[in-house]
């Protein structure tokens, strides 16, 4: 791996990783991210048991050139995008990982896991309150959002 | 959840989500002035060289004097929120450079960690990223037989961003893991209905949030190294107070505390 930064040297292992050993439902792209290891396309199927059961998502993730010390930007794209009140019909996600409680010791896997865990704690399909508002003014990085943490529960 | 906006009218709302922008963007701004302005880890100083930051402020240049008459130097490290866990490590590994065998228990101990964190449910695999290199920066300064070279070869990685946030993390794991360890008797200084694994997510692992007491507490625990803490306000006695941590235990490892930020101090 030499002549890679530091962060390209991460995100290969993370990679590799993520092929041999996906969490349940979650494949990465893993010829497109050869192309660019700092934009990696997600897949991930709604769980089994859930409301999301049968229904499939793309989580796009980017990398700066400081990750893992900057949290990736993480967003639903594609044409479906997940019914839930965390996440606004653009696809920016709300969870404290991908901004404040962000850590150097989390990973692509461990984002998946937590998203993967909101979906499947979601007991009602709909929007958060604010959607319509928040999607015709916001940037077009949600890491630009200076985001509200409450309500855990949902 | 997004912005809560209170206003009436939908171009006020607009206002208020396009600060954010600017909120964020000024962050930065001050972020890259404090970076461009102080070293990591700097070099050492007087104690007298405290006296120009509070030039006509009696309180302050009283304190110093008494801190002066027990400490010869100070050095100074970045305030960028992980000057606590930057400052303990530094300070730490450069008086281990000048004690074999002291130097060769913390290796050891060191070495055990990295498992110990995989059992308490931290992925093997950031973990090892962290601690791989945490045992590069003992192995390179170790190696090193003039005691000198060896703190020079120190200085300079720390001051390399590179290593030094490495060195940052895996001291803030091991704070993690010794919190969680040891929840029991740290949920009594938890404010509030947050568990101890919580608090770690949210206050210990990330990097830039602060150390108070309880991190300060439990990374002494995890690198079974005694810390005094000088603390210096602009409270009314004119000696600082001062912490050992744990306590009873003879420090190793002095800092100095002014709020908000960590200085080590040499004796």
């Amino acid at each position: 791996m030499a002549g890679m930064s530091p962060s390209e040297r991460r995100l290969q292992k993370e990679l590799m990783s993520l092929v041999k050993e996906p969490p349940p439902g979650v494949t990465v792209h893993a010829d497109l991210v050869e192309k660019n290891l700092l934009q990696w396309i997600i897949n991930m199927e709604g769980a089994s048991g859930t409301l999301y059961e049968g229904e499939s998502f793309q989580l796009q993730f980017k990398f700066s050139n400081k990750y893992p010390f900057d949290s990736p930007e993480v967003t639903f794209v594609g044409s479906n995008i997940p019914v839930h009140p965390h996440v606004y019909s653009n696809g920016h996600i709300c969870l404290s990982i991908l901004t404040d409680d962000w850590s150097p010791a989390l990973s692509v896997q461990a984002v998946c896991l937590s998203i993967v865990s909101m979906l499947s704690s979601c007991k009602e399909k709909k929007r958060p309150p604010d959607n319509a508002f928040y999607v015709k003014t916001c940037s077009k990085n949600p890491k630009k959002t200076k985001w509200w943490y409450h309500d855990d529960s949902v | 959840m997004g912005d809560e906006v209170e206003t009436d009218t939908a171009a006020e709302g607009v206002n208020q989500i396009n600060q954010d922008e600017l909120i964020l963007q000024q962050q930065r701004q001050i972020e890259r002035e404090i970076s461009e302005t102080t070293a990591l880890v700097g070099d050492l100083e007087p104690i007298s060289s405290l006296n120009s930051e509070y030039a006509s402020d009696n309180v302050y240049l009283e304190k110093i004097k008494d801190l002066a008459s027990k400490y010869k130097h100070v050095r100074r490290t970045r305030p960028d929120g992980n000057c606590f866990f930057r400052a303990f490590t530094y300070a730490n590994l450069e008086r281990l450079l000048d004690n074999q065998d002291d130097f060769t228990s913390f290796y050891k101990l060191v070495e055990n960690s990295k498992n110990s964190l995989v059992e308490l449910g931290f992925p093997q695999f950031t973990v090892e990223d962290f601690y791989d290199t945490f045992i590069e920066v003992l192995q390179r300064v170790g190696e090193i037989k003039n005691v000198n070279e060896a703190k020079k070869e120190l200085h300079r990685l720390f001051n390399e961003q590179g290593y030094s946030d490495y060195m940052v993390v895996y001291l803030r794991l091991l704070t993690s893991g010794q919190l969680q360890k040891d929840q029991e008797f740290y949920s009594c200084f938890i404010e509030g209905d947050r568990t101890v694994a919580d608090f770690c997510h949210q206050e210990v692992e990330p990097m830039y949030k602060e150390s108070d007491h309880i991190h300060i507490m439990a990374a002494s625990a995890a690198m079974n190294t005694g810390v005094r803490v000088v603390y210096m306000d602009r409270g009314n006695s004119k000696a600082n107070t001062e912490h050992d941590l744990p306590e009873g235990t003879t420090p190793s490892v002095h800092l100095l505390y002014r709020p908000g930020h960590y200085d080590i101090l040499y004796l």
